[in-house]
């Protein structure tokens, strides 16, 4: 397990640096430069070259790279070009919205899904099952930007229950927040209910027609307890890659929802960021959810090793 | 209508960039300027005799009474939070690293005060300043700053701060280019101010009403010399800098010792940046803002006539020229460097199916930069909608060139992308063969100044005196394809630059209306700009929200309420 993990550690460390790599060479490969946002249009060639030079963009690339992960390793990120805000101040106030969001949406998708797959599939092709197939590809059909409207008009508008727009942050009132989180959670939790439903469901029909399946139901055991103790466990790989690629995926991947609901978090700050050629803002911001990912991939690949032990033995 | 907006310039100038709705820029946009600017025109002549007047007393008192729309009723009352939903954030509150597009001019009217501001006639008046005279051949003004007027950290406001403030700001590249008409700036004692120009110039003060003219603490200065990028502001305004947390909030708290005595009347209002204008007009309905921008015409028929809301908007009553949308040609490439080819495409553009589908059915005709009720205005012989004739021209073009092929170029924004698809067809229909191309917000402007375009959308030119458009129309500023050049269109007509520079220093009235008609005129000859509709700006509020487009200058007289979508907040409250 030990040398598994360390391996697994070693290409962690490999991917970063491509990562850091990539993510500087593609922001400094767009069209366009900061000065011009900086600047305006209207400004001269001498003073946006002067400008360049006072960014430390008059300097080969390698040299800028170097600068920057240079300045990583002891912790400075650097400051946006146009706001100068700390690109670590911006993570440090982003990042919550962006951890908030996906923990509540995937806490809503799983609670959603696991119950409905694990009752579906004991019955497959009945009324219940194809009410929740046919439902839940119709939740896949609609993204964020389409569910986030429908529910501030019913939710907020309509009814009131909600706020339409906002975000407090937890820790200066936890209840206002929590109330403000939903309907954005909500949002992006369509899709990973259908996604996390359908694929469980087909893999527990699968795996209820196992032999082991047949032998514990010979042995007299509940439904219940043949659904979460020999079912559900064997029945979860699909389910674990999903969700890894899923969160991963959310991480920045919610700007849509963060510009709907106006919240601060990385994914709106970093959309904004490329839009303005902000270099510093995108490559730290980039490199951070790159890393991220990563992780979460490192860990739902951990989680593998104890659900089947079998995939560190190979 | 989505677009972009492009900082307004003159010699002042540069003043800001929209951001638009992230339907558009917002992503992100930065484009322009809002006006702040200008001089009115008409007259320089009586702006400058406003300007040399000394105001009175400061005023404390609400504006006219009624029931317009933003115009306070009753007796104002003191106390409350208000909080205003705007389109996007801004970049920062100092002024020379900062760009203020309408939502930094919002943010800016809060903490800070401007030297000068525009009367609601159009005039230049003071306001942080007591006066501002020029001399007899105005090139040197001397301005007398108010006494007793104290910085938000307590400091004075002195000629020494202002004349700091005008070193920073002309040492930025930023700012900088829109002071080098000074050549010097003098305190010869502790409230006068001299500045001193390179030429002639009677719409001078006009400029203290923009960025450069705001006035912010010597203390943000010396912060940002220790190496602080984002020095706590410091004014003189009439709230406080609280809290900015970009892209959430930005809360300014009463200013207990404001110099116009009484006011303000709220004791809090916070700036929501909300980019979406369906979520902003959600989160108006449901109580989570007072009060809503919006760029969007729609907004105003969603709106008006609703029970518990008032609407103001820019539909009337714009001073000077109005932000425009349309479509910029490349008239130095092919084919559209064609005189013909840029007629074929104005006569097949049809404007009115344009203006119903985009302008929520409020915008009018547009044959030039200004609206009817402009001392500007005049019969520009714009081209009719025409595509009979514009067939014609096309296949004249044809016969020689072969058939006319161009690139309409956007930015990625769907509205945006609706209309430049329904003006494909329509120029199809008469023969071109367009392809639409859509490009993020900073590529178009680096292809703007570079050339690197044939027709492309845009919006632009909003500013009180048409002088402040100078640099965009002038032949100095018309370069190759491939130079950058800020005359984006490259339209190089000495008819205009003979009559913008008659406009920038004839101080008769007369003779600047005339010169700025011609100016109008001739563009509708040359045709670098295809009009599609004005820029709508509105602002909703729910009735609570008292007289937020009903301000007073320290003189008394009524102020310029609500331009190009910019509100001052000093005399707002709110109701019981």
């Amino acid at each position: 397990m030990g040398k598994y993990l360390l391996r697994r550690l070693l290409q962690l460390v490999v991917v970063s640096f491509v990562i850091s790599v990539l993510a500087f060479l593609l922001v400094h490969l767009l069209p366009g430069d900061p000065t011009t946002t900086i600047l305006g249009p209207n400004d001269t060639a001498a003073n946006r070259a002067i400008l360049m030079k006072q960014l430390g963009l008059d300097l080969p690339l390698w040299q800028q790279y170097l600068t920057w992960l240079g300045a990583i390793f002891q912790g400075n990120f650097g400051n946006s070009y146009l706001n100068h805000q700390s690109v670590t101040h911006i993570l440090a106030t982003g990042a919550p919205v962006d951890f908030e969001l996906i923990l509540i949406s995937q806490t809503i998708a799983f609670s959603v899904a696991v119950p409905l797959a694990l009752v579906t599939s004991r019955k497959p092709n009945r009324p219940l099952d194809n009410v929740s197939t046919t439902s839940t590809f119709g939740l896949l059909a609609l993204p964020p930007f389409v569910v986030a409207p429908i529910l501030v008009a019913v939710f907020a508008v309509g009814l009131g229950w909600f706020p339409a727009t906002g975000y407090t942050p937890f820790t200066q009132s936890p209840a206002t927040n929590i109330h403000q989180m939903i309907l954005p959670s909500v949002a992006i939790t369509a899709g990973s209910i259908a996604v996390y439903y359908r694929l469980l469901r087909s893999d527990l029909i699968s795996t209820l027609q196992q032999d082991f399946i047949t032998m514990a139901r010979s042995k007299g055991l509940s439904s219940r307890r043949i659904m979460w103790r020999h079912a559900f466990r064997p029945s979860s790989f699909s389910l674990l890659a999903a969700a890894g690629i899923n969160i991963g995926a959310l991480i920045a991947g919610t700007f849509v929802v963060e510009l709907l609901f106006a919240m601060p978090g990385i994914g709106y700050a970093l959309v904004q960021a490329v839009e303005q050629r902000d270099y510093l803002v995108v490559q730290g911001i980039a490199l951070v959810v790159a890393i991220a990912y990563v992780i979460i991939q490192f860990i739902i690949d951990f989680i593998f090793t104890i659900v089947d032990p079998r995939v560190v033995r190979e | 209508m989505a677009g972009i907006r492009v900082a307004t310039t003159t010699q002042w100038g540069n003043h800001v960039t929209e951001s638009n709705d992230i339907s558009r820029r917002t992503f992100l946009s930065r484009g322009a300027a809002v006006g702040g600017a200008v001089v009115l025109a008409g007259a320089a002549g009586s702006a400058l005799s406003a300007c040399s007047t000394s105001s009175s007393s400061s005023s404390s008192t609400a504006a006219a009474s009624g029931s317009k729309p933003g115009v306070g009723t009753g007796t104002p009352v003191r106390g409350g939070s208000l909080t205003v939903g705007t389109v996007a954030e801004v970049d920062g509150f100092y002024s020379p690293a900062n760009h203020w597009d309408a939502n930094g001019y919002l943010y800016a009217l809060a903490i800070y005060d401007p030297l000068c501001a525009i009367a609601a006639d159009g005039s230049i008046q003071p306001y942080l300043c007591q006066s501002i005279t020029p001399n007899s051949t105005f090139d040197t003004w001397t301005m007398t700053l108010r006494p007793n007027i104290k910085f938000s950290d307590g400091s004075a406001l002195t000629s020494a701060v202002v004349v700091s403030n005008y070193q920073v700001l002309n040492a930025s590249l930023l700012t900088g280019q829109a002071l080098t008409q000074i050549t010097s700036v003098t305190a010869p004692d502790a409230m006068t101010v001299v500045y001193k120009l390179a030429a002639p110039n009677p719409g001078f003060a006009a400029g203290l009403t923009t960025q450069v003219g705001f006035v912010f603490g010597q203390a943000m200065i010396d912060a940002v010399k220790a190496g602080n990028s984002r020095p706590t502001p410091v004014g003189t305004g009439p709230f406080i800098y609280q809290s900015w947390e970009p892209n959430n909030h930005f809360t300014a708290t009463r200013n207990p010792n404001y110099w116009r005595a009484g006011l303000p009347y709220l004791d809090q209002i916070t700036y929501r940046p909300i980019p979406d204008t369906v979520q902003r007009e959600a989160t108006l309905k449901t109580g989570g803002i007072d009060m809503a921008m919006s760029t969007d015409p729609n907004t105003i028929k969603r709106f008006s006539g609703q029970t518990g809301y008032q609407v103001v908007d820019t539909l009337t009553g714009v001073l000077g020229e109005p932000s425009m949308a349309f479509i910029m040609l490349n008239t130095v490439v092919a084919p559209t460097n064609d005189l013909r080819i840029r007629q074929a495409l104005a006569m097949s553009l049809d404007q009115a199916t344009v203006q119903k589908i985009f302008g929520g059915g409020y915008a009018k005709p547009a044959t030039g930069l200004f609206l009817s009720d402009s001392q500007y205005y005049s019969d520009t012989g714009y081209p009719k909608y025409n595509p009979a004739a514009a067939k014609k021209l096309v296949a004249a073009y044809a016969a020689e060139h072969g058939t006319p092929s161009l690139q309409l170029l956007t930015i990625t924004d769907p509205r945006l992308a609706q209309v430049v698809q329904i003006i494909q067809q329509m120029w199809n229909q008469v023969g071109f063969d367009v392809t639409i191309g859509q490009v993020e917000q900073a590529t178009i402007i680096n292809d703007f100044i570079a050339g690197k375009f044939q027709a492309a959308t845009s919006y632009q030119f909003g500013t009180i005196d048409p002088d402040l458009n100078y640099v965009w129309w002038s032949t100095t500023t018309a370069k190759p394809v491939g130079s950058i050049a800020l005359n984006f269109a490259r339209n190089s007509d000495p008819v205009i630059e003979q009559n913008m520079l008659t406009g920038r220093h004839s101080t008769d009235k007369a003779a600047r209306v005339k010169a700025y008609q011609t100016v109008n005129e001739q563009l509708a000859k040359d045709l670098p700009y295809l009009w599609l509709e004005q820029y709508i700006f509105s602002e909703v509020a729910t009735t609570r929200v008292q007289n937020f487009a009903n301000p007073t200058l320290p003189s008394g007289a009524p102020q310029y309420a609500f331009n190009e979508g910019i509100f001052v907040p000093t005399q707002i409250w709110l109701a019981k």
